[in-house]
């Protein structure tokens, strides 16, 4: 883009002024300046080594050390184990056959017969595309409804939006049996308005609507943002010329939502290709994804299969990844938008068609939602005070229980609690500068960025078991440097393992709002003689201030979420985090278990509230 | 300014916290016995002794046997073994179960347990087929040995040896059903969609079912049945718990569990009509859990007396009811009431470790290719 090599060029310019004002004033004065310019310059490319290198150390060094199996079996190097896996029509359907050397005709016959083969890899894909349409389709009027209407509790429900997200799945399972089973809510409404019964469970369609309610709720979010970041003034002198309401919102508003409701899908597909555990409590065995298969491989020690089915799966997202990130490079709109678009109140001013039509629509999306998101939450806390003899607080008493009378090498739910906080608050520390540095070193301008950039969010697409197993060998049982080892402790890890899962969520948030900063405004601090850092410390992080705490948001709430690598990593119960702890109360009646589950909506709750307080009142860029 | 403060905040809870985390998560092994020092010097006190316990016994187990929801064994058996031997129990449930102890071995990292609790048949040979020094030591004497039940040893080497068992088998609501007698009739059309069974590959009694399905029709039949079954919409999903609660919603009628369910939920005062066993064609699939002691364990004969100790026949009798399992000898003292409400099969059936090495990873993979072909 023109603009961002016109600011490379205007880079050097300002350095040479910068120069030429500090020639002008006095020595000693202007010791002291180079002094803290040194440190304000390199402080910038001094973080910037030390993300890579810790990105490096907790990252691509312990997941090489999986990947690594994949081509080095029994101490030779080899690609037999991936070509197998290409070849294998049970993984990669009729393509398979294709790479094993049939005939091209053949296959192409076998493709477009009824009774083709899609493979588990194109399965998953058809799954997740599937899952990323429910949730955009889902996720779109949640944005338009908080980003455009006002009503009181807005920004609370702004805040809440997150939560389906740390859900764990066990939880997500009890609470979609309550909602959708065959004796579920649902059946059990439909049969009192006189229609039938629907047998939702075991099927495809309880995937598809389980990844809706973790992922919509992601699209809304990040799609609230950009709508929120449109400026009023574009839309008001499109109308002015003429333009109708409609047509306004295609040719102003509409551009400038697409890279987010893009980047949310793009996401979505990442995630849902790489499910699992929803794939079987709700849908079965025979609607396997490759990540089952991942785990199931890890479990029996096959590393190399693992592995490679593994890299397979990341290469399919990376690949997405790119492309979007591709999209994006072309796609960012700059603005100066400071004054948000006026937002409507929900109740309707007036009784025309133009004012109920939009609120007749929200009205029927609230209904859907109602059934998709608050039912499985709300049967989930209905069965945590529930008991054999209805209404009971023995589940609770069970909590309590356990708290003051547990063994210590019991799970207690406090600790559990306190852990949970404690690696979020780590992780979110992390994170949140690795975060930004890589969004900074993104939008500079160079050969190859979006490469780096797809790089540098490859962690989105890495399984939590990979990255576990990969910190437990590379950095748990320690390395052997120059004869000394060096060895990390298990707490250590988690938290590196959740910063890593995290820190693509800042990238993504804060990076495009970096992009579309006017770079005049940049520009100007630096001919003024402010260093590279201080201009992103004064000028630029605080116009993307709303979009940091979104990534911090996201990076938090991951890190409660988080399971597969925590329980790899978890080595007594003294770090155990509510997950963990969840799963562990779990036995033949749910209670205990539920209510964990409580405790974590209550805990998290207050904490996205207090995260989204910090964002300032007013979000917009 | 807010942000200024939040990061700096934020930056000072970091370091602490992993100042903390060095100290706790060094290892595993050091951070549970750290938090169990202080209790083992309140209960040497306790027992009046001069100086603390002589020694330490670390004994690596999977959680559910010391820390389920309901009952579990673990807190008794550790008071009741310190009680007795100047010793002190350490319980070390690592997430990863046996496969902790491979990798540890694996990387040439130091195992500080001393012997692992709940070794089952097909754990044995994984830990053959991917480690070529082995990992627990021959078991030797231990007492009592000679009690337990004929069949039920399940490792030829005489390394590890079982202190209880599971039959798997159907439960049933009786209000809704009355499951089939044989494998065939299961597959009658008024069953249809009427069993959720496991992932064999990641559920103990998934695995066990699949395996009897095996027993039955041999390794040439088995995947026929399994599509018949396939036809006649059986469920299998992930977990023990996946499958359990879809049970108890409703979904269907008739899940595979232990027949020890009644147990449970008498305790529970749940309706037994809505808790019955079927075992198939008189069979129910037997699942020993057994002990071993690691290779280089700092305190073998401590490891051997330990298990005299779990063998015994009062220790038998209270780890089958807290640990809602049968014991494995038979000399175990049982409550009355326990064989009225935890049935055994007419024909316990399973295989041996000589059965499942190199096959049963072969049988399972078969299996998956079969069922989730898309």
């Amino acid at each position: 883009m023109a603009r961002d090599l016109d600011g490379g060029a205007d880079d050097s310019d300002s350095d040479d002024s910068e120069k030429a004002t500090e020639a002008a004033s006095s020595p000693s004065r202007k010791r002291g300046r180079i002094v803290r310019d040194t440190i304000e310059r390199w402080g910038l490319v001094g973080l910037a080594v030390a993300t890579i290198g810790l990105l490096l150390g907790i990252f691509y060094y312990p997941v090489a050390t999986v990947f690594i199996d994949s081509v080095l079996v029994d101490g030779r190097w080899t690609g037999r184990v991936f070509v197998s896996i290409l070849q294998d029509p049970f993984y990669f359907g009729e393509p398979g056959r294709l790479l094993a050397g049939e005939p091209v005709g053949a296959v192409i016959e076998s493709v477009l017969s009824p009774d083709r083969r899609l493979g588990v890899i194109g399965f998953t894909a058809y799954q997740a595309a599937l899952s990323t349409v429910a949730s955009v389709a889902l996720g779109l009027p949640a944005a338009y409804l908080l980003a455009r209407y006002e009503f009181p509790g807005r920004r609370t429900l702004r805040s809440l939006t997150i939560l389906p997200f740390v859900l764990p799945s066990i939880m997500v399972g009890v609470g979609f049996v309550a909602t959708f089973g065959r004796n579920g809510t649902l059946n059990a409404v439909l049969g009192a308005l006189g229609l039938g019964e629907v047998k939702l469970l075991f099927t495809l369609e309880a995937v598809v609507i389980a990844h809706a309610f973790y992922n919509a709720p992601l699209v809304a979010r990040v799609t609230t943002a950009a709508w929120e970041s449109v400026d009023a003034s574009a839309v008001e002198t499109a109308r002015s010329l003429g333009a109708s309401p409609f047509r306004a919102f295609r040719d102003v508003v509409a551009p400038q939502l697409y890279p987010s409701v893009l980047m949310g899908a793009a996401l979505t597909f990442v995630f849902t290709f790489s499910t699992f555990p929803i794939v079987l409590a709700l849908g079965g065995f025979q609607l396997a994804t490759v990540e089952v298969f991942v785990y199931r491989l890890i479990r029996d020690l096959e590393y190399a299969e693992a592995a490679a089915l593994a890299l397979i799966e990341l290469g399919i997202s990376l690949g997405l990844l790119y492309a979007y990130l591709q999209y994006e490079a072309r796609h960012t709109v700059q603005s100066r938008g400071i004054r948000p678009l006026p937002r409507r109140p929900l109740r309707p001013p007036s009784l025309s068609v133009r004012e109920l039509l939009p609120r007749m629509g929200l009205a029927v999306y609230a209904l859907v939602a109602l059934a998709v998101f608050v039912a499985p939450i709300a049967s989930m806390i209905v069965a945590s005070f529930s008991g054999p003899e209805g209404l009971t607080l023995a589940n609770y008493q069970f909590l309590i229980d356990r708290q003051t009378t547990g063994a210590s090498f019991q799970v207690q739910p406090w600790d559990a609690v306190r852990n949970s906080l404690l690696f979020g608050v780590a992780s979110l520390a992390v994170a949140l500068p690795m975060g930004v540095v890589v969004a900074v070193l993104t939008t500079r301008d160079y050969r190859g960025r979006k490469l780096v950039d797809a790089v540098a969010m490859a962690p989105l697409a890495v399984s939590g078991i990979v990255v576990g197993l990969g910190l437990l060998r590379g950095l748990v049982f320690g390395v052997e440097v120059g004869g000394s080892h060096f060895a990390v402790g298990g707490g250590l890890a988690i938290v590196a393992a959740h910063a890593v899962a995290g820190y693509p969520f800042v990238v993504r948030t804060v990076a495009p709002g970096l992009e579309s900063i006017d770079h005049t405004l940049v520009e100007s601090a630096r001919a003024l003689g402010a260093p590279r850092a201080r201009a992103l410390l004064d000028i630029e992080l605080p116009l993307v201030w709303p979009a940091v705490i979104a990534g911090a948001a996201f990076t938090f709430a991951i890190s409660i979420g988080e399971f597969s690598a925590t329980i790899v990593l978890a080595s007594g119960t003294n770090q155990f985090t509510m997950p963990i702890a969840i799963e562990r109360f779990i036995g033949r009646r749910l209670g205990p278990a539920t209510a964990m589950g409580v405790v974590l909506l209550v805990v998290t709750s207050a904490s996205f509230l207090l995260i989204d307080r910090l964002g300032g009142d007013e979000v917009g860029f | 300014m807010d942000r200024r403060s939040f990061l700096t905040a934020a930056g000072a809870t970091v370091s602490v916290s992993f100042a903390g985390c060095a100290g706790l998560g060094g290892s595993d092994e050091a951070s549970t016995e750290a938090s169990n020092t202080d209790e083992s010097t309140a209960s040497g006190t306790s027992t009046g002794d001069t100086g603390g316990p002589d020694e330490t016994l670390v004994v690596g187990t999977y959680s559910a046997f010391v820390d389920s929801p309901s009952t579990s064994p673990g807190a008794w058996v550790k008071q009741r073994f310190e009680e007795e031997f100047d010793a002190r129990l350490i319980w070390q449930t690592p997430s990863n179960e046996v496969n902790h102890y491979i990798e540890r071995r694996n990387a040439g990292v130091d195992i500080e347990a001393d012997m692992y609790l709940g070794l089952n048949t097909d754990h044995l040979v994984r830990v053959d087929e991917n480690l070529d020094d082995g990992l627990f030591a021959d078991v030797g004497d231990v007492a009592g040995q000679d009690d337990i039940k004929p069949g039920l040893q399940f490792d030829p080497d005489g390394r590890a040896i079982p202190y209880d068992t599971g039959y798997i088998s159907l439960v049933f609501d009786g209000t809704a059903t009355t499951a089939p007698d044989t494998f065939d009739s299961l597959l009658a059309e008024e069953h249809a969609g009427d069993l959720i069974t496991q992932n064999p590959a990641s559920s103990a009694t998934g695995r066990a079912f699949l395996l009897h399905t095996v027993k039955q029709f041999g390794p040439d039949g088995y995947l026929d049945y399994w599509s018949d079954l396939q036809d006649n919409d059986v469920r299998v999903l992930g977990s023990w718990s996946d499958a359990y609660s879809a049970w108890s919603g409703d979904e269907a009628p008739m899940v595979v569990s232990y027949s020890t369910d009644q147990v449970f939920a008498d305790q529970n005062d749940a309706n037994l009509e809505e808790h019955q066993i079927r075992f198939l064609n008189d069979q129910g699939y037997a699942n020993p859990e057994g002990m071993a002691v690691f290779d280089g364990a700092d305190t073998p004969d401590l490891a051997r007396e330990f298990m005299g100790f779990l063998l015994r026949p009062e220790i038998q009798g209270e780890i089958a009811v807290r640990n809602v399992q049968f014991p494995a000898t038979e000399s175990a003292d049982l409550p009355e009431d326990y064989a009225e409400l935890a049935q055994e099969p007419p024909e316990p059936v399973t295989f041996g470790y000589n059965e499942l090495k190199g096959s049963v990873s072969g049988w399972i993979s078969d299996w998956e290719r079969q069922f989730a072909s898309n």
